[in-house]
């Protein structure tokens, strides 16, 4: 938190679609020049909260507000202060990387010429610059991303929201569209980003919203939500775990909390912060035949196991 | 204003980017517009204003019979040598000696001839004409003869002042009981135009949208800073941009390669065309916010296009339709409606005043399709 005005504040979202509900009371903010993830399973709920804070779609409750004004008092304003990159390659194909740049810079209200010098100078910036003329059709995916990331940026909004912007690139295309945005950020965008990449997060974020089934489970930095579960350190055991009855472990389920179990190996986490060599010391305890202990730092995923009980990678 | 037009032109460009486009919007229908003309009649041939050859023989070598021949062009009648014509039905000789036999006030017999045995309603039509123009021209000698007095010369001079001043009393040939039938590219190329300016915009209209809503591109916009308002009225504008394209080559190849008469009521065919053009883009419209499918948007489009511009009239003339509930029902569609007015202000010589209740009624349609489409708006 930097201490500004938010420049995007979502305060209890809800939105149903018939029986499902796909948000459910999310709320957050997010500062300028600051970048924000939310992080999710595919179907947590990412992208409707993007449609709703974009105004793609009417929340069923919940307020969001834009540059401190609500955004359905004046939805072309806060509009204007936003910039959406979708998940899909919303680009016209036919026409050149150029063309597309200049067409949303003039939907957004600039001037043929400020259009022109805009395009100009995102190409140079996307490193499309020798390409410019060529039709999209024509494109790699990664440059198909570059081009449809530079189309939200043409009237130099405050706001950027991504929707999940690297899906399906190379990794090379993905380092420099990174890059790219956190220059952004630099320049005091602010950024709200969805991505079911944990690197992702992990490595751009500022700070991180948990989102699963709809629900913010969690938000912070990410030593914030590393400290949440387990005091910045697991224990990973490895052993015999298929028939163990732990139920009679009474020391362990009190001192102890499992985060990921399976026939083979137990993570767990401290119930409160201790000394590592003394929850070393009550594991290897354990009336079970150990192969191994070993300490780590909880990572994201972790994090994410903890809150959601799945892991983000097996989705 | 600046993102409708931004919208509008930029949809023009990737329609005209697509080469397969031109194919529809010029190739076919004029190719259509050329064939059907051609074996209807040939030719500019509506029974008024067209002129319909007539064969001479002129045997005379004196002014006055090329002052009648000039009488019988300026009665729709279009004097061709005997030898050059093979569209001619009638044909008149002009006998030997014609001017001085008028100049010395004796009586003078041409004669009449059919040419080949059809007795189509071209033939009878310069029948008519040819009757007018005999009338007309002992008028303008009656006249002159009278200016310059019982012993003064009947000059070339005096019979072409009072040519040039019109007939005070017109005769308006037409056959009783019915209206003339718009036949050759005076039927075809109006008809042909209605009928593809309709399913061209259905097809790209709602293709165009249906395409966009696939890939995200219309999503996008609607979180751009405009309304939807604005977003639906470029859309519609660009579509209506294409129409006017092909209204622009059709109108001018209409004037300058098929002889169709164009020029006299621009401003009411344009407008026409225009308002036509708003209806279909909004048929388009509506349809691709209903269906995804490019191709059950083409499928679709056809099956309302197509039976809409048989029963409009737009194959063939609605004067040849026997059943009057049919004729009805054709001045109920867009088709019929537009192609009607066009046979006026093209055809009949009407006015643009005649022609503003089926403008307004076009209108209607219009703003009804609007009404259907913005209902119907997704993303």
């Amino acid at each position: 938190m930097k201490g500004a005005m938010a420049l995007l504040e979502v305060d209890g979202l809800h939105k149903r679609f018939g029986e499902t509900t796909a948000v459910d009371g999310v709320s957050f903010q997010i500062e300028p020049g600051e970048f924000y993830g939310l992080l999710g399973p595919n179907g947590a709920g990412k992208t409707t909260s993007i449609s709703l804070i974009c105004g793609l779609l009417k929340p069923d409750g919940g307020d969001i507000s834009v540059g401190g004004k609500a955004f359905w008092s004046d939805p072309k304003s806060a509009r204007q202060l936003m910039g959406v990159v979708p998940q899909d390659l919303a680009l016209y194909e036919e026409l050149t990387g150029r063309e597309n740049l200049e067409f949303w810079g003039k939907v957004a209200g600039l001037s043929p010429k400020d259009a022109k010098s805009r395009a100009t100078e995102l190409l140079e910036s996307l490193t499309l610059s020798d390409r410019a003329n060529d039709a999209v059709s024509k494109y790699s995916g990664g440059m198909k991303r570059r081009i449809n990331l530079g189309c939200a940026l043409m009237h130099r909004p405050k706001l950027l929201l991504l929707d999940e912007p690297t899906v399906g690139i190379d990794p090379q295309a993905r380092v420099n569209i990174l890059e790219f945005i956190r220059e952004r950020v630099n320049e005091g965008v602010g950024i709200l980003y969805t991505t079911h990449y944990l690197e992702e997060a992990e490595s751009l974020c500022d700070r991180i919203g948990i989102i699963d089934h709809g629900k913010l489970l969690a938000e912070g930095t990410l030593a914030d939500l590393r400290s949440q579960i387990g005091h910045d350190q697991l224990f990973v055991i490895e052993g015999a775990f298929k028939d163990v009855e732990r139920s009679g472990w009474s020391d362990f389920n009190d001192s102890f909390r499992v985060i990921q179990e399976t026939d083979t190996q137990l993570v767990v986490a401290a119930s409160e912060k201790r000394d590592p060599a003394d929850c070393l010391k009550q594991l290897l305890a354990l009336p079970v035949q150990l192969e191994n202990v070993t300490l780590k730092r909880p990572s994201l995923n972790d994090a994410f196991l903890a809150l959601t009980g799945r892991d983000l990678r097996e989705d | 204003m600046k993102a409708i037009l931004a919208i509008a032109t930029n949809d023009l460009r990737v329609f005209l980017r697509d080469k397969s486009s031109y194919i529809w919007l010029f190739v076919i229908p004029l190719a259509f517009a050329y064939f059907m003309g051609f074996v209807s009649a040939g030719g500019p041939g509506d029974p008024k204003n067209a002129r319909p050859e007539i064969a001479i023989i002129n045997n005379d070598s004196g002014f006055m019979s090329q002052l009648f021949l000039d009488t019988l062009g300026s009665e729709g009648l279009n004097p061709v040598s005997s030898d050059s014509t093979e569209s001619a039905k009638r044909g008149l000789e002009i006998p030997e000696g014609f001017t001085e036999k008028i100049l010395s006030k004796e009586e003078v017999s041409m004669g009449f001839f059919k040419v080949g045995s059809d007795d189509d309603q071209r033939a009878f039509l310069s029948q008519v004409v040819l009757a007018r123009a005999v009338v007309a021209f002992n008028a303008y000698l009656l006249e002159a003869a009278t200016d310059s007095g019982v012993d003064g010369p009947l000059t070339e001079a005096a019979i072409r002042s009072v040519m040039e001043k019109g007939n005070p009393i017109a005769l308006d040939a037409r056959f009783a009981g019915r209206k003339p039938i718009p036949v050759g590219y005076n039927q075809s190329l109006p008809g042909i135009l209605v009928m593809y300016l309709m399913i061209n915009l259905m097809i790209f209209g709602g293709a165009g949208i249906a395409s966009e809503r696939r890939s995200g591109a219309l999503r996008r916009l609607s979180v751009f800073p405009l309304t939807k308002g604005e977003l639906l009225t470029g859309k519609l504008l660009g579509l209506m941009f294409l129409a006017s394209v092909q209204i622009v080559v059709f109108v001018l190849l209409g004037q300058f390669a098929f002889g169709v008469n164009m020029g006299s009521n621009l401003t009411g065919i344009l407008l026409t065309l225009l308002v036509l053009s708003w209806v279909g883009g909004s048929i388009g419209l509506l349809i691709g916010f209903m269906i995804t499918a490019e191709e059950k948007v083409v499928g679709l489009s056809l099956i309302i296009g197509l039976p809409m511009a048989a029963l409009g009239g737009c194959w063939w003339p609605l004067e040849i339709v026997s059943s009057e509930i049919l004729q009805r029902v054709a001045l109920m569609l867009p088709t019929g409606i537009a192609l009607d007015a066009l046979h006026q202000l093209i055809t009949f010589g009407s006015d643009f005043s005649s022609v503003l209740g089926s403008i307004g009624l076009l209108t209607l349609f219009g703003l009804a399709a609007n009404v259907a489409a913005v209902k119907q708006f997704r993303v």
